[in-house]
């Protein structure tokens, strides 16, 4: 079997190359150190350079972990991550947007919030997703075609699916994300890229923190419970990937 | 014919000039690129991302103020950090290169400062604007300074400044090429999609395509520089097995002909692995390989024209400037393409009827 073939899902992740944007809290940080731990090579991108340098910091010695400094909702950012990220892992074959915006915090009314508030959480929540994901997509099916696996899962919310008041920007912008998820995985299936759209469900993070501040945070699920799911829809995905293409290479038309 | 001037990667209205082995020559919309391939024809493509590689800054010894474009590099394994370099003067992609300033004297142990970039000139390298470059620091960092700090290598028929995602191909994704793999803007999703249902293949090969062009006649004669390359194990199967179906191997840029055909010089067959071009592709090259090449339209007296003179002999060439012009194609790496079948040789017109271009 090729170099690539992972068998299942306790390996992996083993020495399959992730992107994690917004790894340095919450969510993306624990989901760093659980891919970490799982034997993949990280990279993670976060607004703050000191942050970035901290969390990298922290994570050293291994060697496996790569922080890098950008702004998923500034345009002019997607490509030199892109870049740095292909740089340092040497391609791609999962890209987590996990990064999210909130819109206004407080969180207000949908008649109340800015405009602004709302293009906020558009940028964070869809089109810088959908940006890096495009700059990432020639890469993602490089390592579709060298049965690497290659795996995007967007970051969702159940907010995508119920209209709960006060999550206006949020819960728009995360049904945007889920839609896009879902077409782009109807139109790259045959590139060999599979879409994930997830809920994580109410976890205690800072994003949660500003949203619901008086919140029972005992009651709140941890990031880390949330990280080990996704990891493992994540390990999922490339098995059952593999196995798709195991089953083609057993068709009399294939390759010899 | 007309410079495409600009940053549009797939005009709607792009054309094809498509020249068979027979020397017949019709024209295309560019979309009707699939129409062109058959059941267990292999596609392969460059899916290098193009580096921002036009790094301002100054030449510490003299402080004067200098470009440096990133030019080539001994490996595509850990290949950031140790460059080829051109170095000009002041002034940016605006000026022709032809009429750049020349840079101070340049000497081995010269510091550079290119924004946040720290180099040293390594050595020159047999003339005085082309040189071995080491940037300091860590990897990470030099990926983020030329991230951040570059600029992609453009030149004076383009007047807007291009972006990254300008030069970088949809099928990118590989570190690493200086100037843009500009055949594969060609390519997009739907032209993929549609490839693969006419029974014909994609994959792609990792080529660090060099400069084009320097402005300065002895440092042009030397091009292409030599470029790393990489064959993925999938690339090499797939070519072998288009071969023993009948299959045409159709290249999409001189670079995927340049990394085939060295590959395969040692006994006609394209292993996978890392190896690096250092051959030049002219009119008396014997192919091995590629047997359909899709690329932009090129200017007679550059390398990718010579390159193409190993698919055509000179009258079809020729013939196919006149159509080129006639029909208002489009040039450099925005402009229209062509595709051209290599041509049944024939030990007389392989000699072709020109002198060939000093090496």
């Amino acid at each position: 079997m090729d170099n690539g073939y992972r068998s299942n899902r306790s390996s992996a992740l083993l020495g399959a190359r992730i992107a994690i944007t917004g790894g340095t809290s919450g969510l993306g940080l624990a989901l760093v150190r659980k891919c970490m731990a799982r034997g993949a090579a990280v990279a993670f991108i976060a607004r703050t350079r000191e942050r970035v340098e901290r969390v990298a910091e922290d994570l050293r010695p291994a060697a496996n972990v790569h922080g890098i400094v950008g702004d998923i909702a500034r345009k002019d950012d997607i490509h030199p991550v892109a870049l740095q990220i292909l740089g340092a892992l040497g391609g791609v074959d999962v890209l987590v947007n996990n990064a999210s915006s909130l819109g206004p915090t407080p969180l207000a009314l949908l008649s109340d919030t800015e405009c602004e508030d709302f293009d906020a959480a558009l940028a964070t929540n869809v089109l810088g997703p959908f940006r890096l994901t495009k700059a990432l997509l020639g890469a993602l099916a490089k390592s579709a075609r060298e049965r690497r696996g290659a795996v995007v899962l967007n970051v969702s919310s159940d907010a995508a699916i119920n209209p709960y008041a006060g999550w206006g920007a949020y819960g728009a912008s995360k049904a945007a994300l889920n839609q896009m998820s879902r077409i782009w995985n109807e139109e790259l299936v045959d590139e060999g890229i599979r879409f994930l759209s997830v809920d994580p469900g109410d976890m205690d993070t800072p994003l949660h923190a500003a949203a619901v501040p008086d919140a029972d945070r005992t009651a709140l699920k941890r990031p880390e419970t949330a990280a080990r799911e996704l990891a493992d829809r994540i390990a999922m995905a490339l098995t059952d990937l593999a196995a798709s293409r195991a089953s083609d290479q057993r068709e009399p038309a294939s390759l010899a | 014919m007309i410079a495409a001037n600009a940053p549009v990667q797939r005009r709607s209205d792009a054309k094809l000039l498509v020249i068979d082995a027979n020397g017949r020559i019709t024209d295309a919309p560019r979309s009707a690129l699939p129409t062109l391939l058959r059941r267990f024809d292999l596609l392969v493509a460059n899916d290098a991302m193009t580096l921002p590689g036009s790094l301002a800054g100054v030449h510490v010894p003299t402080g004067r103020a200098i470009e440096v474009r990133l030019a080539g590099c001994r490996s595509l394994v850990d290949a950031i950090g140790r460059f080829t370099g051109v170095v000009f003067g002041a002034g940016d992609f605006r000026t022709r290169t032809e009429d750049r300033p020349l840079p101070p004297t340049l000497a081995g142990g010269d510091r550079l400062a290119l924004g946040p970039l720290r180099a040293t000139i390594e050595r020159t390298l047999d003339h005085p604007r082309l040189v071995a470059l080491r940037f300091e620091g860590t990897p990470a960092s030099i990926w983020d300074g030329i991230a951040h700090h570059g600029c992609p290598i453009q030149y004076a028929h383009m007047p807007t400044r291009l972006a990254m995602w300008d030069v970088w191909t949809p099928i990118a994704g590989a570190a690493l090429a200086f100037e843009s793999p500009s055949a594969g803007f060609v390519l997009d999703w739907k032209t993929l999609a549609a490839i693969r249902a006419r029974g014909a293949q994609f994959v792609t090969v990792t080529h660090a395509a060099g400069l084009s062009s320097t402005g300065d006649a002895d440092l042009d004669r030397r091009l292409p520089l030599d470029e790393p390359y990489r064959i993925p194990g999938t690339a090499a199967r797939a070519i072998a097995e288009a071969k023993r179906r009948g299959g045409r191997v159709i290249a999409v840029g001189t670079t995927v002909v340049r990394a085939l055909e060295h590959a395969a010089s040692r006994d006609g067959i394209v292993p996978a692995g890392n190896a690096v071009a250092t051959q030049r592709i002219g009119a008396e090259t014997a192919v091995h390989v590629v047997d359909a090449i899709v690329s932009g339209t090129h200017e007679p007296g550059t390398s990718h024209f010579e390159l193409l003179r190993a698919f055509a002999d000179d009258l079809t060439l020729r013939r196919a400037a006149t159509e080129l012009e006639a029909r208002g194609y489009r040039t450099h790496e925005f402009g229209d393409s062509v595709f051209i079948e290599r041509r049944v040789r024939c030990p007389a017109c392989a000699s072709g009827h020109e002198p060939r271009l000093a090496a």
